[in-house]
């Protein structure tokens, strides 16, 4: 352990505690926007620490009052404030495009890290330079292309595309993860009598595990805040919560309230998730780094 | 049980060529040790007879079978690597069954031979633990364990040992020769120590460049060296090297008057190097060589004397009661049949 002088010591911790305050202070006031009467939110000064909370928003939002859900409600100024089903939308688009991409890009970063075949490395930087295009260069030429071929406005469409849109993170990332992995312990197994597959799938993939969580825990977030390909790719079939939470701006103003209930609600699937993957995301984290 | 035998064995990386016209037979039931420093091919010979390297030219032979193109997994072999590639996500007794478990063996066949061969290494105690819980010796014996219970026509041992510590090394080397005649199987292990060579071996391969040195048992290698290269790599301490000439029928250096060695084939004028070996050497009042002492290295059972020779150092081992002081003048001296000559300029042995 480092030695250190008490008083850096304390000047460390007080710096600590600033920096933590910077990043969670802006989560702090969103989460207690959620639960604030409308009138109360723009308050001069404002009620930072005392309020009287509310669940007013999350009601409006959620269409749940005394514990049963409502009908759709179209509320005055035209905004449709009921996002249920939204929050499901974002749900069932980040956890399908997480798993496939997840997938597929553990297979091919296997491949890649493992089979030698000519322009190995040329493919690996072409995976990369897909990511390099911004995605409002791709958003409209993908337009007319689900138009056409009827993935519109589909689950299956928006999941595709963020699939493809998180393949080369994936990819990149879980080839880093088994690039670790020393290559004598397939050679091993497969002196051991095990097919390339076997290897891949009781040996490596077991290995691999903290890294597989870190990287679909980055897929998971890239789909749950993804805006741009939803809002060009959709029309009324589904809406993710990035999408709609622009629903709140009507011309009669800005339900702050309801949006941050919305934001506040959207944190929770993407925690649980975080929370699952936790124990391998940290392994995943530091994989590498020190030796085994 | 097997033999293997390497045919005019060629090795190229792209336009790098590793290994020409390799040849070698090893018996059925014998342990070869491929020895050799690092880049000289051993580890590329090994890795090519596990099927984990391509033969680019040549063919390799298991038990008369030509094996150049078949799999790792159908060649029947057993290896342990270096870093003994355990599988960190299976607890031990998972390791050792695993290639029974790909050959789908009943379950308890499986259990029967894992606990067969945990006993015979001493694992039995820790068959559910983790590799990671366990000490680099016993990470070992797993290894061990999962090329035993294979029954493997040939086990390949890669550098082992390198990752143990000395009295640990001693400890294996002794268990991995217990093991091989008990179970006879036919052994290639590679190493760049040579003592682990010397201990184990019933043959060794001395390789240089991706070539093929010398192939004999450990006391043709110590007591008949093919060439320079040969002798400076086998023995601790090293050989001494002297050059010289061929000067009316005896060997002739800066301060060193030798005798030619029995049936030798120099001729008078030659340039020549003698080897001698520090343990073929004795001190005493009277000898050939004369030399000041530089310092005296106590290993417990002898000494290794330091001698300065003209500027060279040259090393005598003596009884560890023999009194040395520093700069004082000695005499050495060395029976004709032990010298060791060789030609300069090839290296070759005279």
């Amino acid at each position: 352990m480092i030695v250190e002088s008490a008083s850096r010591r304390r000047v460390r911790t007080v710096l600590a505690v600033a920096v933590v305050a910077l990043f969670v202070f802006p989560l702090y006031y969103w989460t207690t926007t959620a639960f604030k009467d409308a009138r109360e939110i723009f308050n001069i000064p404002p009620n930072v620490w005392t309020f009287d909370p509310t669940l007013k928003n999350f009601e409006e939002v959620f269409g749940i009052s005394l514990g049963f859900l409502r009908q759709q409600e179209v509320l005055p100024g035209g905004g449709n404030f009921y996002m249920a089903p939204r929050l499901w939308d974002s749900i069932v688009v980040a956890l399908g495009s997480t798993a496939l991409a997840i997938a597929i890009s553990v297979l091919a970063a296997y491949a890649l890290s493992r089979m030698d075949f000519r322009g190995r490395h040329a493919f690996v930087g072409w995976v990369l330079s897909t990511r390099m295009m911004p995605p409002v260069a791709v958003a409209i030429p993908m337009f007319f292309i689900y138009k056409d071929i009827g993935l519109m406005d589909s689950y299956l469409g928006i999941i595709l595309m963020h699939t493809l849109i998180n393949l080369p993170l994936g990819v990149l990332l879980l080839k880093s993860f088994f690039d670790d992995i020393p290559k004598e312990i397939d050679e091993s197994a497969l002196i051991d009598g095990a097919s390339r597959f076997l290897v891949f799938r009781r040996v490596i993939l077991p290995m691999a595990k903290g890294g597989i969580a870190a990287t679909a825990v980055l897929c998971f977030i890239f789909s749950w805040t993804e805006f741009i390909f939803v809002l060009t790719l959709t029309q009324t079939g589904l809406k993710t919560v990035p999408v709609v939470s622009s629903s709140f701006v009507t011309s009669t103003g800005t339900a702050w309230g309801n949006m941050a209930a919305l934001g506040v609600a959207a944190m929770v699937p993407a925690f649980l998730f975080i929370l699952l993957v936790q124990k391998q995301l940290v392994r995943g984290l530091t994989l590498g780094s020190l030796k085994q | 049980m097997a033999t293997v035998a390497y045919r005019n064995i060629v090795k190229s990386y792209g336009a790098v060529r590793v290994m020409e016209d390799l040849s070698l037979d090893i018996a059925d039931g014998e342990f070869a040790v491929l020895l050799g420093p690092s880049g000289c091919g051993k580890t590329t010979l090994l890795r090519m007879t596990a099927g984990l390297e391509t033969v680019t030219g040549g063919d390799l032979l298991i038990d008369g079978a030509r094996m150049n193109e078949v799999h790792p997994r159908d060649r029947d072999i057993a290896m342990v690597f270096q870093n003994y590639a355990l599988y960190p996500t299976m607890p031990v007794w998972e390791n050792i069954g695993f290639s029974l478990e790909v050959r789908k063996l009943p379950k308890a066949e499986i259990r029967k031979k894992v606990e067969a061969a945990a006993a015979v290494l001493n694992l039995t105690d820790y068959l559910d633990r983790y590799p990671r819980e366990l000490s680099g010796g016993q990470r070992q014996r797993v290894a061990m364990g999962r090329a035993m219970v294979r029954e493997a026509k040939v086990f390949l041992f890669d550098e082992p040992l390198s990752n143990l510590d000395a009295k640990l090394r001693a400890q294996m080397r002794m268990e991995i020769r217990q093991l091989h005649d008990r179970l006879e199987t036919t052994t290639i292990y590679v190493t760049h120590d040579q003592i682990e060579a010397m201990t184990m071996a019933d043959k060794i391969v001395l390789m240089k460049g991706g070539r093929i040195e010398q192939v004999g048992t450990p006391d043709d290698l110590f007591d008949a060296p093919a060439s320079l290269y040969a002798a400076d790599f086998i023995g601790t301490p090293a050989i001494n090297l002297i050059e010289g000439a061929v000067v009316d029928g005896a060997f002739k250096s800066a301060g060193i008057h030798l005798p030619l060695p029995p049936g030798t084939a120099a001729t008078a004028g030659q340039r020549v190097t003698a080897g001698l070996r520090p343990s073929d050497m004795t001190l005493g009042a009277a000898g050939s060589i004369t030399g000041r002492v530089v310092l005296a290295e106590k290993t417990g059972v002898e000494q290794n004397v330091h001698l300065d020779i003209g500027g060279a150092d040259f090393v005598v081992t003596a009884p560890r009661d023999v009194s040395v002081r520093p700069d004082e003048t000695v005499q050495a001296d060395i029976p004709p049949q032990k010298i060791h000559l060789f030609d300069s300029a090839s290296g070759a042995r005279l």
